[in-house]
């Protein structure tokens, strides 16, 4: 199959299960108990209002036609209005993503920086003290729920060593960078580094974690194959044996499992958020579902699994690409 | 099917290692703690009120060393630091903070031991299923699957938790009933809700698992031969097919024991829980006094970890015993 | 010109396992002339692998060189290492036993290199094939470009990770130079593949078996070594496809003039390929010489049961006649001295109760052999009772009892080496 095929599939796949999350929303809505009308107004809306809303918001149709409707705003961008806010749904998800996405690209390198050192030590040095080391963080680094580790970083490196901010971010990403090209200042950039790290350091430690596992054990496997040998009866440098060889077959299908990941990457920046009070879709989602805000919940979900859909589907084609005997297939 | 080749298998990597012990000496621990846990408290873990059985007052955190409070019209003292009376102190509301550590291990091994098995029940069937029968069975509730996966696991339970409200279930407490505890609530919430959607929100691990292994042993030569007497599918699922791919789906099982305490854990903190004595309610409780008296959220933190930490022992050691490359399933 | 260019005395590899410490090599004496072939063969458990890696230095741990010498000569080399290592210097000879690991590495490739028994396995799937020739061409070439001394020699780790990680970014930090790939070109030419220029883009997963052997065999004569290690170069091939390699082989021996030290179980490939032989049993070499010597004249009553157990050739009725008995373990603990053979010996007499010394067989000035019959004749009264060793040997009928199906042991060094692959986890 040639690549093009590939991405086509892949693609009309994606596009299914987007389908799908809209679909299994849609449903929650309507079987959810409650009726929205008076959820948008608020208690003590006189019936007559209330039967106003139900008219407007097309609530008296007949279930399917909601349904079309709904489907039919989603296919053009159209998440509908907030219920609480009265704002568009999209303009509410667009903003709140760039420190989402801050915060996840933070913590992915983070935890690439860390683990794959560590797990090439801990695999090149097995049953010595690093490997038992990185072992144990790995161990500690799954088993650790994450908000409950944002808690104790703040408490460690914020309030106790007062390293780190502990308060809501003052600028972020675009801002700082903005502030670089007019005024030629780091200054707002060093801010945003100073927020954004304990963050992405609670965020990044469970894939720090896996990552680190992930390596090891592949690693371990990798460098009793036979090919590792030859390699080495070849007189080639022992760096390019560790790494070009062994480090790069190790990662083919440990790309794999990240992009799975990435569904608890997600989630666990809703949780990471909440913790420091970051201004990124998690925390709108938190406040959305503690307010039955439906339009903007089912906003923002949908957004998150267009998003896991996607980066699965770079993340397969990557994987296509690195691993020549899938690629021929 | 478990092999003696297996139970060797078990027997080597646990003898030689000293983590399996180490897990294994914990979760028989947070086990005991979690079973009679009325027993070990020392206070009824849910009484908010700021009367003790003396007539004195509970101090609700959150205030000066002693303070005053107006009771019922009358002004009385409390105190909030660690006492004699409340060795780790109470919560803002005043609640003593060890026995709710005690409690919270019941809540987090319920829902993970039940969570787990409803997740077993929905994923391996599937799994087995799509499998087995392979073609279209097989694309159309792989499909499904993927659907599923697209949703991270803690923000489809939000959502679940969000439409079908929290629901808890109160339970007898076998201990209290047995009078084995003086003074200790009769019966304790489980979060049946939080049960029902860790389950639904992780059992597409399962599928996927089953799925895998039904697809590699339906092409066996014993599930032919049976076909080939005219066994019928059923019989052939439970018989072989089940049997002989339950090693990997035990492991996932572990796995996904530490996967949902973490799960419940969060929905906890973030208020999604429906019973407040879990640990990770407890944490979001003493959140405010982070500064002050650490304690309250480091504790019940601790007591998740640990939790985690042995279900994970246990899962790397039958990982490591029984092979079933699954690595990265499920987390 | 019949000078040696290896000779390996006294050589022990030893792995330390968690079951104990087990002998895969043992005192191993084993001498090789420039520009022969000579063979090593012996069951699959023998140590014969073990041999042919400890030579290369590829003994990994729980495996470790324990005692001996590998003596390489080589003038050149020997003034090169001279003066940072003068006690491994012995005229022509340097003992590589005596020298840093980062040297050792630095002979990989261009003094000896290696072809391996399994080809698919020992290409790099990610990695077209070009590359990983080209890769060899490059570590030659890159060794012939230093300065001859030991300082540069041991430095010869000149490829960093700094170098590595800065060559994903500055094409000019590759390794690999564009005339290394059309070098490696040339030398798939070399081994006989059609369209090199298309093979070599090509992973080695679009090869046959045989074209992969081929590759492999390209790959180590990229460095163009003085001592190619061929261990089982065939086993994994068809039958047809195996006359191929060897032809192969035979040619570029002869064009090149290299020694090549060829490790296998079957000894139609020794008789067809090699000059002088050794037969391996239990870690040790049981009887050496000229192939006549040992196919001809052969004293130890394994190498007979040996060459009973091959088929013919060329009347294939001749009934197959398995070595009745076990393989040895190779168990420290486990091994009495006496002759590892005398339990499976038809021959076994008092005598071999006590591990015996290679005596040299009269009537050829290069045949040597560790058994008793060299000195005296077989006599039945001085015969061990049949059930002397019936405590010790394990009852099961081992499949390794039977030496043919070494055909199907792909992987020999496995069994060798009971390695602990699950430690890691441990604290």
């Amino acid at each position: 199959m040639t690549m093009g095929k590939f991405l086509i599939r892949r693609l009309l796949q994606g596009i299914f299960v987007i389908w799908g999350v809209i679909t299994i929303m849609f449903g929650l809505r309507a079987v959810s108990p409650g009726d929205p009308a008076t959820l948008m107004l608020g208690e003590g809306a006189t019936q007559e209002l209330i039967e106003h809303v139900r008219e407007q918001e097309g609530l008296n149709e007949p279930i399917y036609v909601q349904y079309f409707d709904y489907l039919q705003g989603m296919v053009v961008g159209d998440f509908g209005y907030s219920w609480i806010s009265n704002r568009e749904v999209e303009a509410m998800v667009i903003e709140r993503i760039p420190a989402t996405v801050e915060l996840a690209v933070a913590a992915t390198v983070v935890a690439i920086v860390i683990a794959i050192p560590l797990g090439v030590i801990s695999a090149t040095r097995r049953n010595e003290s690093a490997d038992y080391g990185a072992t144990l963080f790995s161990l500690l680094g799954i088993s650790t729920p994450n908000f409950w580790l944002g808690l104790m970083l703040i408490l460690i490196l914020g309030v106790w060593a007062g390293i780190f901010p502990t308060g809501r971010r003052p600028v972020g990403f675009a801002e700082a960078v903005m502030t670089l090209v007019q005024h030629g200042s780091l200054y707002d950039l060093g801010i945003w580094l100073q927020y954004i790290t304990l963050p992405a350091l609670t965020l990044g430690t469970y894939f720090t974690a896996l990552i680190t596992r992930l390596t090891r054990s592949g690693m371990v496997d990798e460098l009793g194959k036979p090919y590792v040998t030859a390699s080495r009866a070849k007189g080639l440098p022992s760096v390019l044996v560790r790494y070009k060889h062994v480090l790069r077959n190790t990662m083919i299908p440990i790309i794999t499992v990240l992009g799975l990941q990435m569904g608890t990457l997600l989630g666990g920046a809703v949780i990471t958020e909440t913790v420091f009070n970051w201004p990124g879709l998690g925390l709108r989602l938190i406040d959305a579902l503690n307010a039955r805000d439906w339009p903007l919940m089912q906003g923002i979900v949908v957004f998150i699994a267009i998003a896991f859909v996607s980066i699965n589907i770079i993340v397969d084609s990557l994987y296509t690409y690195l691993n020549p005997q899938v690629r021929e297939e | 099917m478990i092999s003696d080749r297996v139970k060797s298998n078990l027997k080597q990597t646990f003898s030689e290692s000293l983590l399996p012990k180490l897990g294994l000496l914990l979760l028989v621990s947070i086990v005991f703690m979690a079973i009679f846990a009325p027993v070990l408290a020392t206070h009824d873990p849910t009484r908010t009120g700021h009367y003790s059985d003396q007539g004195t007052a509970y101090p609700p955190l959150g205030q000066d060393l002693t303070t005053q409070i107006a009771q019922d019209g009358d002004i009385v003292e409390v105190t909030v630091e660690p006492t004699s009376e409340h060795i780790l102190g109470t919560n803002n509301v005043g609640q003593d903070v060890y026995s709710r550590f005690l409690y919270g291990a019941r809540v987090s091994l319920i829902v993970g031991l039940l969570g787990t098995s409803m997740a077993l029940a929905i994923g391996v069937p599937f799994g087995l299923v799509a499998g087995y029968y392979g073609g279209r069975v097989d694309d159309a509730m792989m499909r499904i699957a993927d659907i599923m996966l697209a949703f991270p696991a803690l923000v489809l339970a939000l959502a679940l938790i969000g439409v079908f409200g929290q629901t808890p279930i109160q339970v007898p407490d076998p201990i209290v009933l047995a009078g084995l505890a003086d003074g200790m609530p009769e019966s304790i919430p489980i979060p049946g809700m939080v049960t029902l959607v860790v389950a639904l929100v992780t059992w597409v691990w399962f599928a996927r698992v089953a799925r895998g292994e039904a697809l590699s042993i339906r092409n066996e030569e014993y599930v032919k031969a049976a076909k080939s007497f005219g066994t019928s599918d059923r019989t052939i699922l439970l018989k072989h097919v089940l049997p002989n791919s339950l090693t990997p789906i035990i492991v996932l099982a572990t796995i996904q024991v530490a996967v949902i305490i973490l799960l419940e854990a969060s929905l906890a903190y973030l208020g999604f829980s429906g019973t407040t004595l879990s640990w990770g309610y407890e944490i979001e409780r003493g959140q405010d006094y982070l500064r002050t008296r650490p304690w309250i959220s480091m504790l019940p933190g601790i007591g998740i970890v640990l939790a985690v930490i042995s279900v994970n022992l246990l899962g790397d050691w039958f990982r490591d015993a029984l092979d079933p490359n699954i690595e990265g399933e499920g987390r | 010109m019949t000078e040696d260019i290896l000779r390996v005395h006294d050589l022990s590899t030893r792995y330390f396992t968690q079951d104990g410490q087990v002998n895969a090599v043992s005192n191993l004496d084993l001498r090789i002339e420039r520009g022969e072939v000579f063979g090593i063969v012996g069951e699959s458990g023998s140590g014969k692998s073990v041999t042919a890696r400890s030579i290369m230095d590829l003994i990994e741990p729980p495996g470790e060189i324990t005692g001996g010498e590998i003596k390489y000569r080589n003038g050149e080399f020997a003034e090169t290492v001279a003066d940072e290592h003068p006690n491994a210097v012995n005229g022509e000879f340097v003992n590589l036993l005596e020298l840093p690991p980062n040297v050792r590495q630095s002979l990989r490739g261009t003094s000896f290199s290696m072809i391996f028994q399994d080809p698919e396995s020992s290409f790099n799937p990610t990695l077209t094939v070009g590359e990983q020739l080209a890769e060899a061409v490059e570590v030659q070439r890159r060794a012939s470009a230093r300065p001859r001394s030991t300082r540069a020699r041991t430095q010869s780790e000149e490829y960093s990770l700094g170098n590595f990680l800065l060559s994903t970014v500055l094409p000019s930090q590759k390794y690999i130079t564009e005339e290394s790939r059309e070098r490696a070109i040339e030398l798939l030419e070399l081994v006989g593949i059609p369209d090199p220029v298309e093979r070599a883009d090509e992973y080695p997963h679009e090869y046959s078996g045989g074209m992969l052997q081929r590759a492999m065999i390209a790959q180590a004569l990229a460095g163009e070594p003085d001592v190619l290690v061929a261990d089982e170069p065939t086993t994994a091939l068809d039958v047809t496809i195996q006359a191929q390699v060897l032809d192969l082989l035979d040619e570029l021996q002869e064009e090149t003039g290299m020694t090549i030290l060829l490790i296998t179980h079957n000894l139609g490939v020794i008789a067809r390929m090699c000059d002088r032989v050794g037969v391996m049993y239990a870690g040790e070499i049981v009887e050496r010489g000229s192939l006549e010597d040992v196919f001809d004249e052969q004293v130890h009553p394994y190498t007979q049961g040996l060459l009973g157990s091959v088929p013919d050739l060329e009347g294939a009725t001749r009934r197959l006649q398995p070595i009745p008995g076990n393989v040895p373990s190779l168990l420290d603990h486990e091994m009495d001295d006496r002759c590892y053979f005398a339990d499976r010996c038809p021959k076994a007499m008092e005598d071999c109760l006590e591990h015996p010394p290679e005596f040299e067989v009269p009537g050829s000035d290069d045949h040597e052999v560790r058994c008793v019959l060299a000195e005296m004749e077989y006599a039945e009264s001085r015969a061990v009772p049949d059930d002397h060793f019936s405590e010790t040997s394990r009852t099961a009928a081992d499949k390794h009892a039977d030496p043919d199906r070494t055909e199907d042991d792909v992987q020999p060094q496995r069994a060798e080496q009971p390695v602990d692959d699950s430690g890691g986890d441990r604290l």
